[in-house]
């Protein structure tokens, strides 16, 4: 394990990830002190700017928690920010940066050893990946400049347009699986992607 | 079996306030529950301030949660209830009358401090010359004749201990006086007595004390290191006498090796007390745990005669306790402790296998038990009650709240021995029965609060407030507060900084309030612990000072913090300050958000037809709302048609079609058998929830939503059931014991099996009622063939409470108990033939060798699975445990509601239980189902979604997303525009997120305010 400590900000949503990490406090589980928490009520309300100018400003991974899947206190709102992670995941291979640096998972309100597991593994995986760029071999200053520009580039319009087409097919085909909410996502930005931000770097 | 409600014919109308007497968690919680049902409340307490016990405990099991952090905000909110009028040093002389107009007497002594004027600063204190024992701190520390119990007492007053105060004894000193500089000292102030017109009473007086003669024969009193619970807890305590050092009284040393003796003053005919005080199993788990907590080098021993951790996640938590902290248990009753000569407590005890042992500790922690109050008697005769043999209050298994006077009602201890969970849900249940009981009168007697005016803030630049909290040590143990309240003093938009030691307790809101107004602050955070259980607080104290409550927020440093890098003080102190950087960023741009008041549909659904359910729709008609039961079988009863006695020997059947019977023909109720829920939408007040019958389905509008969906016996596969007629559960003896033939004149030998699949790999936990259903069953055995040779093997017998009688009764009756262990359980083979008789062999730990028996007839004692919750749990967006149960809002202080509000959970769905609790239980989420049917409205927190309509391009995409269709285009307006129905919209945000031109925000969770928090995450804490 890498001695590196990273900074890793977490956006949780109230009512089961935020709640398990409460719990898991309560039962006094301990994990790596490195976590920082931006409470939302839901997982939905997570905007794709928010991770990559997360990153842009100082953070060496970022996690996202909600409900598990089915079990949205909102009924969807965490298959929308899967569609949400999938366009951020997909802007991150193309600044070529460590995919492994953006993780949405879930626990359930009762789960706060579950939560524990989560974020111990992901702040060790960060650990090894060790400071932003380093991992990827980019000058860290150019890459949160990119990031910068990245989460503008989330704000566009024709990019948000490619989300919403994107959530809707998921919602048609009530397929939730990752692979194809990345599909669906790749389908619908993979145009002003390219013309934003470029193909990839690598 | 209930109380009807008054009749309103009778010429005296009834009277809309009920008397509380006790003033510690149950009481409390019984005084704000009826308020929110319209009833004016006096709350009596005899102390100085109410809290009870609670506010004496250092944490709370199974969860170790501290014990006044969760017990303040409900203190504070009784204090400034304004119908709730708080009279300490109080207790009732009598009362007459009937029910609905009854008249109490009560004696007021004076605390010679007037309440209204005492501002709380502590100067008598200070000048006070006459020192006195700290009772607050189990006499273990010094207080003084004019004091507080605690710093978060309520009321935050001073008063005088007129037995130790020199000016009110012998006319000197009289310092207070000249010290006080509100002048609130008044030596001349005399007792009063007050009359005072109720509908109704709840008795609530909290526990005795084993006496101090039973303590004494465990050398209690006589060596300094043999301290009692209650003084242990206290010295774990950060607020207690030695900040919450665990240090031996004789040489204020840590103790390296601890001893837990429990049953003190329990399970003991030697002190009249033969009953099981069903707590102090698990709180000698919490304090061994947080004594570890305290040195990870002590030795921790715990004396066990049964573990009896029977409530609900209690087992689990005790075995990862257990396991993680390394604790020595040992299944003995050491009967003595002596003192050796240098300075060691001696404790000799006999293991089950006859084996004696002796060996040095350096403190020993009596677990003592409860007992019924010191004045159970006095307070029986006053409120005119009948009392039962070990003086607690009479109740019936089917009205285990309604003592034997008609309206007057029973809770918490003095109902029997209980946990807070158990006392908090039948506080609930009280208040719904003296709800159902004036209903005619509710809100007859009520005044609203009124806030101050909210100032307006928008034109003023941010002027922030941090108020950082210790929290005792839970906190300041970990994270270094008042580096973090001097860092926050820095923050741009910081105008104060501070550090509290308990944020919560109402000195430090009325501090809050006077502080806000001084500084003229227009943001709050308070960095303490969560803002799911503490907002509300802070919020309610924001708008005493004038603010708007949308201005406030919360930096969590304790429940993901300091509780989470407890080993890391610096990198917790480090978070400490990001996390409050963080949340003063946002504060930066908070606004003020306009309350909406929604109307509520006030109708309710219960799920489940069995005694929960039943019991729940009836105690809701009572209050007035119609209540549709769903039930999916074709019968009302559900499992307790599965019981042929009760442990007094009455058929639980025919209660059960007496009250299958009410149910059916209250007008108010609308009973859907052979019924399921399709569908559920919509929100508190509002729901919408689809019924699907035979017939066809039915949409049904309604307010609330109590889940009772029950349980089922656990089907074994284990010894040989289901290959031999000779073997039976218990639910099938019972059937067995009720019929024309119950048993074979043949039969000599039972054998019985405790835990079948429980507490093991099947089910994970403890189903809490086989114990005494084994019992149960036992003594009707014997009493039917009294020669009958019975085996019970057993691993804990889980005889809690009152049941204990039954267990020692058994024994009387020569029944013979053998505990197993789970990695041994007994082996049950064939006999010679298929219908021989059974070969049961198992390990006597007593013989200490293998023993085979014959038996006629083998009971295994199942536990109780619940009904599969996935498909609703799922619909109502509630969450579930590993074990299929439904998780409350807070396993304290909210046993019976779910995390969603407007949905509440009764009965078996929410954990194994016996049919008494039950009941409780299900007038517990009766009556909090009710509250907001009541209340004709809520409002819900403004959090909703806007629109800027500039620019919104109408593009549909937040409509076609929102779960609620809480925003649409209004096709009115050209160009189109989304809207806001501020009624639907619950504030997930997921249009905001989708919104092609960032045309909507969130309230609270603004985009510029999750941005500030993203950038003040980035700035270097500079540690």
């Amino acid at each position: 394990m890498s001695d590196y400590q990273p900074k890793v900000l977490g956006f949780l949503c109230n009512w089961c990830c935020y709640t398990a990490a409460d719990s898991a406090g309560v039962g006094r589980y301990q994990y790596p002190p490195n976590l920082r928490v931006i409470r939302m009520m839901c997982s939905g309300r997570l905007d794709p700017s928010f991770p990559l100018e997360g990153l842009a400003k100082g953070a060496d991974a970022i996690f996202v928690g909600g409900c598990h899947p089915g079990e949205c206190h909102y009924q969807d709102g965490n298959y929308h920010a899967l569609v949400t992670a999938a366009l951020v995941h997909e802007t991150l291979e193309r600044l070529g940066i460590n995919p492994l640096r953006f993780l949405i998972d879930w626990a359930s309100a009762a789960e706060g050893p579950n939560f524990v597991k989560i974020i111990t593994q992901f702040t060790e995986q960060a650990a090894i990946l060790g400071p932003l760029g380093t991992s990827e071999g980019i000058d860290p200053t150019l890459l949160r400049e990119k990031l910068t520009l990245a989460a503008v580039t989330a704000k566009d319009r024709k990019l948000r347009i490619g989300l919403i087409n994107a959530s809707k097919e998921m919602m048609k085909g009530a397929d939730f699986s990752r692979s194809t909410i990345a599909g669906l996502v790749h389908d619908k930005c993979n145009k002003v992607l390219t013309e934003l931000i470029g193909i990839s770097v690598l | 079996m209930y109380d009807a409600s008054i009749s309103n014919s009778s010429a005296l109308k009834a009277v809309g306030a009920v008397l509380v007497v006790g003033g510690g968690v149950a009481g409390v919680q019984a005084a704000l529950d009826l308020t929110e049902l319209g009833l004016k409340v006096y709350l009596v307490e005899k102390s100085g301030a109410i809290g009870g016990v609670m506010a004496r405990l250092d944490k709370t099991f199974p969860t170790n949660d501290c014990s006044l952090c969760i017990l303040a905000p409900k203190l504070v909110e009784a204090g400034r209830d304004p119908n709730i009028e708080i009279l300490t040093k109080s207790e009732l002389l009598s009362l007459d009358g009937t029910p609905g107009n009854f008249t109490a007497r009560i004696r007021k002594e004076p605390r010679y401090i007037d309440e209204e004027v005492c501002t709380g600063c502590g100067q008598c204190t200070l000048y006070c010359l006459k020192q006195i024992g700290d009772d607050y701190n189990e006499n273990l520390g010094i207080s003084n004749a004019a004091h507080i119990d605690y710093a978060q007492a309520v009321p935050t007053s001073y008063y005088i201990d007129a037995k130790a105060c020199l000016m009110l004894n012998y006319q000197t000193c009289g310092l207070c006086a000249v010290a006080c500089q509100a002048n609130a000292i008044r030596f001349n102030q005399k007792e009063e007595i007050l009359e005072l017109a109720v509908g109704s009473v709840i008795l609530a007086p909290g526990l005795g004390r084993i006496s101090k003669e039973v303590l004494g024969r465990y050398g209690w009193g006589k060596f300094a290191d043999v301290l009692s619970a209650f003084e242990h807890e206290r010295l774990m305590c950060a607020s207690g006498p030695t900040n919450g050092a665990i240090l031996r009284p004789s040489d204020h040393k840590h103790p390296r090796k601890i001893a837990f003796l429990q049953c003190i003053g329990s399970r003991d005919q030697t002190c009249r007390n033969n009953y099981c005080s069903s707590v102090c199993c698990m709180y000698a788990i919490k304090q061994a745990s947080l004594a570890r907590e305290h040195d990870p080098n002590a030795e921790i021993t715990l004396f066990y005669m049964d573990i009896r951790t029977h409530g609900k996640g209690f087992d689990a938590a005790r075995e990862r306790a257990t396991a993680e902290n390394n604790f020595r248990v040992i299944y003995a009753r050491p009967p003595k402790v002596e003192d050796v000569f240098d300075g060691g407590l001696l404790l000799t005890w006999a293991t089950e296998d006859g084996k004696h042992y002796y060996e040095k500790f350096d403190m020993v922690v009596l677990s003592q038990g409860i007992e019924s109050p010191d004045d159970a008697e006095q307070l029986g005769q006053a409120a005119g009650i009948d009392l039962n043999s070990y003086l607690f209050a009479r109740t019936d298994t089917y009205a285990p709240l309604a003592t034997s006077r008609p309206g007057v009602y029973v809770i918490g201890a003095f109902q029997g021995p209980k946990d807070i969970p158990d006392s908090v849900t039948q506080a609930g249940g009280a208040a719904a029965l003296c709800s159902g009981q004036l209903v005619a009168a509710r809100g007859t007697e009520m005044t609203k609060a009124v806030f101050p005016e909210e100032r307006d803030i928008s034109k003023e630049e941010p002027r922030i407030g941090v108020f950082v909290c210790h929290c005792g040590i839970n906190i300041a143990g970990v994270v270094d507060v008042r580096a973090v309240r001097d860092y926050a003093r820095d923050l741009p938009g910081v105008v104060y900084s501070t550090d509290n030691l308990y944020s919560c307790s109402q000195d430090t809101q009325q501090h809050l309030v006077n502080i806000i107004r001084e500084h003229r602050l227009n943001r709050v955070v308070v960095s303490a612990c969560t803002p799911r259980t503490h907002e509300p607080l802070f919020q309610a104290t924001l708008r005493d000072a004038g603010l708007n409550r949308a201005l406030f927020e919360m930096a969590n440093i304790r429940d993901q913090c300091s509780w989470v890098h407890m080993h890391e003080p610096e990198a917790a102190t480090a978070k400490a300050k990001d996390l409050v950087r963080m949340a003063v960023a946002k504060a930066a741009h908070l606004t003020a958000l306009p309350e909406q008041r929604l109307p509520v549909t006030p109708a309710a659904i219960v799920i489940g037809g069995g005694l929960a359910g039943m019991t729940a729709a009836l105690t809701i008609v009572e209050q007035g709302f119609p209540t549709t039961l769903i039930e999916q079988g074709d019968t009302l009863g559900g499992s307790a048609l599965l019981l042929t006695a009760d442990r007094f020997g009455r058929d639980p059947r025919t209660v059960m079609a007496d009250l299958a019977h009410r149910v059916k023909t209250h007008p108010l109720i609308s009973v859907r058998t052979k019924a399921t829920v399709a569908s559920v939408s919509g929100y508190v007040g509002n729901f919408t929830t689809t019924v699907a019958e035979k017939s066809g389905t039915e949409v049904i509008n309604h307010g609330v939503m109590v889940i009772a969906t029950g349980g089922r016996p656990y089907a074994p596969k284990q010894y040989l059931y289901g290959d031999s007629d000779r073997v039976m559960t218990q639910l099938e003896l019972e059937a067995r014991l009720a019929s024309g033939r119950p048993l074979s004149a043949k039969m000599k030998q039972v054998v019985m099996i405790q835990c079948v699949g429980s507490r093991g790999a099947d089910l994970a936990y403890c189903s809490r009622v086989c114990c005494g259903q084994a019992l149960k069953n036992v003594l009707r055995l014997k009493a039917l063939h009294p020669e009958l040779t019975i085996f019970v093997y057993y691993r804990d017998m889980r005889a809690y409470g009152f049941l204990e009688d039954d267990y020692l009764r058994a024994r009387e009756l020569g029944v013979i108990f053998i505990r197993y262990a789970p990695e041994n359980p007994p082996k049950v083979s064939h006999g010679r033939s298929k219908s021989s008789p059974l070969k049961v062999v198992g390990y006597d730990p007593l013989l200490g060798e293998e023993v085979a028996m014959e038996t006629d007839l083998l009971v295994l004692s199942v536990g109780i699975v619940p009904e599969d919750p996935s498909l609703l749990s799922r619909m109502l967006k509630v969450p579930v445990t590993a074990d299929k149960f439904y998780l409350e809002a807070h396993v304290k202080l909210r046993p019976v509601d779910m995390a969603v509000d407007g949905i509440f959970v009764c009965g078996l769905a929410h954990a194994p239980k016996s049919m008494d609790e039950t009941i409780a239980q299900a007038q517990a989420a009766a009556g909090r189902a009710c509250q907001p049917l009541d209340q004709g409205s809520i409002s819900p927190e403004p959090i909703v979604s806007h629109v800027d309509a500039e620019l919104c391009i109408g593009c549909g995409a937040c409509e076609t997303f929102c779960p609620y269709k809480a925003i649409t285009i209004d096709k009115e307006v050209k160009p189109r525009k989304a809207r806001t129905l501020t009624a639907s919209c619950k504030g997930c945000g997921v249009c905001a997120a989708r919104c092609p031109t960032m045309a909507i925000d969130m309230g609270r969770f603004t985009l510029e305010g999750i941005r500030a928090q993203i950038a003040a995450f980035g700035t270097e804490t500079g540690v």
